[in-house]
């Protein structure tokens, strides 16, 4: 069943085919959270406030644009709007998914050689300029084409190129590396 | 290249973090109870439809309160006040039981 065809079903009423809606879409959505939150349990919470937005929000939701496409714009602006909400809580969440980080193949000082890098990596990811991430993160973790992330931020493609380059280039500024 | 590699790697993994299979039954579970407690939230209507009414009432009340004008009608009380007609500290007498 087309996308349009749900909403259609959903609209009038149909709690089925929000279900069917979720089920194509949540793996999706659940990896662009993760990449702007980096823990699970707060990409699990964010995810079910985005489809909760997206069923109350759909009636709508005007065909402007793909379906996906709109939804990814919500999860974007939902992901960023919960990091600004709990800045402080994170601060201390990712300190724990350090000491809670477990593989079984490592030796204890690897992991926590991994574990060092893995906070320095999601500090540089999380620090980069607003925009520079979207795009980092829509292209990395969802693996969007330029055209596809492009029209999610309402941006040229050029545009979401430069981005993406400075994007690479500041993470590598911030990791000590050319 | 060994940092792009760390980068990769490390989006790999979150990549690969597993979804709560419940997750959509979870969403479903809070969609309904927001349902219901929209269903029973009263509609504005209805709450100045009540509001307007009390305050009707209460003007209707005082109106009709106030539109009372008080009549003197002294034949009335002669006929009730029943002493003047029988007395009856008369059956109160002993010799009258």
């Amino acid at each position: 069943m087309s996308d349009e065809q749900l909403i259609k079903e959903i609209i009038s009423g149909s709690h089925a085919a929000f279900e069917t809606l979720m089920d194509k879409y949540q793996l999706q959505v659940f990896r662009t959270v993760m990449g702007f939150v980096h823990i699970k349990e707060d990409a699990e919470e964010v995810t079910q406030d985005i489809f909760i937005k997206v069923y109350q929000s759909l009636p709508s939701f005007n065909y402007d644009s793909e379906f996906s496409t709109w939804l990814y714009r919500i999860t974007v602006n939902m992901s960023l709007n919960s990091l600004r909400k709990n800045k402080k809580n994170r601060m201390l969440q990712s300190l724990e998914a350090i000491f809670s980080y477990r593989t079984e193949e490592k030796t204890p000082l690897e992991e926590l050689e991994q574990a060092e890098r893995d906070k320095r990596i999601r500090m540089a990811i999380d620090t980069l300029p607003e925009k520079q991430r979207m795009a980092f993160i829509l292209s990395n973790y969802e693996e969007l084409s330029q055209k596809k992330i492009a029209e999610v931020m309402n941006r040229s493609e050029g545009a979401v190129e430069q981005l993406l380059q400075r994007a690479k280039k500041n993470l590598h500024k911030k990791l000590g590396t050319p | 290249m060994k940092t792009k590699n760390y980068i990769d790697d490390f989006i790999r993994r979150e990549k690969e973090t597993t979804l709560n299979p419940y997750l959509s039954t979870r969403v479903m579970a809070k969609i309904e109870r927001l349902e219901k407690l929209e269903r029973r939230r009263t509609p504005i209507w209805q709450t100045f439809a009540l509001a307007a009414s009390i305050v009707a009432v209460s003007f209707l009340g005082i109106s009709i309160g106030n539109s009372y004008v008080e009549s003197y009608t002294p034949d009335r009380i002669l006929n009730i006040n029943d002493r003047h007609i029988e007395n009856l500290s008369f059956y109160n007498l002993d010799e009258n039981e």
